[in-house]
């Protein structure tokens, strides 16, 4: 039976498809942003000294050399940056997720006085403009004698992942039925017990996106490691910027080549626990 | 103000308005005369002390600094220590260490920041380090505040203008520009015989925009007065930053220029006329495709308003100063060795460019013969003058909202010249204190 229902069915199916239309414009939109400052990096990284700043320039690379990837490679003091990157990186992201396993724990499953007040206390860390922190920690550290540590970096570092850290996890074992501890509980586990043998378990996505954050603030970070320690135990960001930058240089092509290298570790751990980073980040997004 | 140059600040005025409150006294150092201060002290070897610089780990400078520093440290059995910054952080980290009692030895500083150091109330008094070195009357300026000498000048030259002689004769300027009316006629002809090369790469991108200062003297303006008032806004530096805008609104000149930018495309002959220090020659010609550019390049007087008039450039250098502390009598030793042992200075020359700051390095035969640093000596650094904000502690601070009011105007956002210097002036004038 023919009804009028034909071009208003016509019209849905056209608005659908428009529908569509905008949304894969607006991806793409999305997708360029995200993804063109990577091509340039890429191509940059790839063009010869006279072609990088070759005026107007072209989107693509008219030769390609990889010099500049060789250049990180044979550059000893690079590579003293990278393993310092690693050594802090890693670092920060155990002591992080050490300490916010527990204190997670503490706040999601204790009720005692003080909690509430003590969990924003946690999280106005993250409050305070870090450029003005790292005054009040140089000076202090200046008085403890620990300015040029690798210490220094990670105490520094763990003071900026750790309310994020505790955060994030508190939102997951919010998640864990209580009935799970109690059980435990009568089963005779201590408190310990339950944490590392039955919780940690649970929680482990939660600690990989939790890791990997820690790990990225420790990674990434510039203007400590700059500060608070001297050129052989700086981090990479400060050292690519010392090696390539200044009053009379600026090698992009070397510092984009480096910086795409030195970005792998985080894009390959990326790739490795993607599962578990988007299971993680979104636990606790949703009250069940 | 972008992210970075706000960190900056905030660091920047938090370490002094620190200093200022916990070190009331050593932010205001007492001037000395330099007849009365004592001879150095013998020094005990060996010594150790850090040396802060950022040419200690820049390019060219990297070997040829710590070679010197190599075989000082070997003759003099001192133990020299690193301690590279990259150049746009070096003066915040110092101000840091400084306030955190951390600063030692010797630090390689721009002339622009010793007024911020010196409030610091750390810095030695080097009178006795500079005298009979041979320095020159503008070098050891360049090292004074307030009568007393804290730096002792390592190179001292100028930011001044450069053309490329043969896009000027393509486009048939067969004269460089003496005045402010004959630079714009050639940067017009320029423009019109070849659209694809930049007739004036002057600064636009708001981190570099301190180059106005040379054109609002070139247009009469003073910046601060003789009494200490900031004079952003009369008529001179109103004409100037009016004409700099026409520049720009013509496409004489680009948008977002700054000096690394400018270097490369004057480097690939594209850019016919731009400012930059001295030592411009060498990193230009370095990779650039154009052959024979190094005898292209023309130093020229900065143009002035009206024939008579002075040509105008901003004073330029480094300086090196030596912390109060543990072995500073050894570090100031190590800083004079460096600014004025003869065969050091010459070699630093020959190897950089870098133009000595004593009498006999400046009269060795290596340094006469370079026709064009001593070009650039007679028609540009000759008559340039110390940045106005060089001599308050505030400086970085002021010339950052300078360079931020005049932004406003080029990119729009302050309808009026007067009205982007108006603000400026009043934010500034609080600073002086």
């Amino acid at each position: 039976m023919k009804t009028a229902s034909g071009p208003w069915m016509a019209t849905r199916a056209s608005e659908r498809a428009l529908g569509r239309i905008g949304l894969y414009a607006a991806l793409a939109l999305a997708m360029f942003f995200a993804f063109f400052p990577i091509y340039w990096m890429l191509v940059t990284s790839l063009r010869p000294n006279a072609e990088v700043f070759a005026f107007p320039p072209t989107l693509l690379p008219q030769t390609l050399t990889l010099e500049h990837y060789a250049n990180f490679i044979k550059n000893p003091q690079l590579l003293v940056y990278l393993g310092n990157s690693v050594l802090v990186a890693t670092t920060t992201a155990l002591g992080s997720l050490i300490i916010s396993v527990y204190a997670a724990y503490s706040f999601s499953k204790f009720r005692y006085t003080g909690r509430r007040a003590l969990m924003f206390l946690v999280l106005s860390a993250q409050m305070f403009p870090q450029a003005l922190l790292l005054i009040s920690l140089y000076l202090m550290f200046s008085e403890l004698k620990m300015l040029d540590t690798y210490a220094v970096l990670v105490l520094s570092f763990t003071t900026f992942t750790l309310p994020l850290c505790i955060w994030m996890l508190k939102g997951y074992f919010d998640h864990i039925p209580t009935d799970l501890i109690e059980a435990a509980k009568i089963d005779g586990a201590g408190q310990m017990q339950i944490i590392h043998r039955i919780l940690v378990p649970i929680v482990r996505p939660a600690l990989v996106a939790t890791g990997i954050f820690a790990f990225m603030r420790g990674w990434n970070d510039f203007i400590y490691a700059l500060t608070l320690v001297g050129k052989s135990k700086q981090t990479l960001p400060p050292g690519l910027v010392l090696t390539y930058i200044g009053e009379f240089q600026s090698q992009w092509a070397d510092m984009m080549a480096a910086s795409l290298l030195v970005s792998l570790p985080l894009v390959i751990a990326f790739i490795l626990f993607q599962r578990q980073i988007v299971s993680g980040l979104t636990a606790g997004a949703v009250k069940g | 103000m972008n992210a970075k140059q706000l960190t900056r600040s905030l660091i920047a005025a938090g370490l002094l308005m620190g200093s200022v409150a916990c070190g009331g006294q050593a932010a205001a150092p007492a001037p000395a005369a330099a007849t009365k201060a004592p001879a150095p002290p013998t020094v005990a070897a060996p010594a150790e002390f850090t040396f802060t610089g950022w040419a200690i780990n820049e390019g060219a400078s990297k070997d040829v600094v710590t070679g010197y520093m190599k075989a000082y440290g070997a003759s003099k059995n001192a133990v020299i220590k690193e301690q590279p910054y990259p150049f746009g952080e070096e003066l915040n980290q110092l101000v840091l260490q400084a306030s955190g009692g951390s600063a030692q030895g010797a630090a390689q500083l721009d002339i622009a920041w010793l007024a911020t150091m010196a409030a610091t109330g750390k810095l030695k008094d080097l009178s006795a380090y500079a005298k009979d070195r041979g320095y020159t009357q503008a070098g050891l300026l360049s090292g004074q505040i307030k009568g007393v000498q804290y730096g002792l000048p390592w190179t001292t030259g100028s930011i001044g203008l450069a053309a490329n002689k043969q896009l000027l004769d393509a486009a048939g300027v067969t004269s460089m520009p003496k005045t402010v009316a004959e630079f714009e006629a050639a940067l017009l002809k320029i423009k019109k015989s070849n659209p694809d090369v930049i007739p004036y790469a002057g600064m636009t991108a708001a981190a570099q925009l301190k180059d106005i200062l040379f054109w609002i003297w070139t247009f009469g303006g003073t910046v601060i007065d003789d009494k200490g008032n900031v004079t952003l806004g009369d008529a001179g530096s109103v004409a100037a930053l009016e004409w700099y805008k026409s520049l720009l609104d013509r496409g004489l000149m680009n948008k977002e220029m700054d000096r690394f930018t400018a270097r490369q495309l004057f480097s690939q002959g594209k850019v016919a006329f731009y400012d930059d220090a001295i030592v411009m020659k060498g990193i230009v010609t370095k990779d650039s495709p154009v052959k024979n550019l190094g005898d292209l390049i023309v130093p020229v007087a900065r143009p002035v308003l009206k024939e008579g008039d002075a040509p105008q450039a901003l004073l330029w250098g480094h300086i090196v100063v030596v912390f109060e502390g543990k072995n500073a009598d050894a570090a100031a030793q190590w800083a004079q060795h460096l600014t004025s042992d003869l065969g050091t200075t010459t070699n630093y020359f020959e190897k950089l460019a870098l133009p000595p700051t004593t009498d006999a390095a400046l009269k060795a035969d290596l340094v006469k013969k370079d026709t064009f640093t001593s070009d650039w000596s007679s028609k540009i650094t000759a008559s340039a003058k110390a940045n106005p904000f060089a001599l308050y502690a505030a400086s970085a601070r002021m010339e950052s909202i300078l360079t931020e009011r005049v932004n406003a105007y080029l990119v729009g956002s302050v309808p009026t010249a007067k009205a982007a210097l108006d603000k400026a002036a009043a934010d500034i004038t609080p600073l002086l204190k």
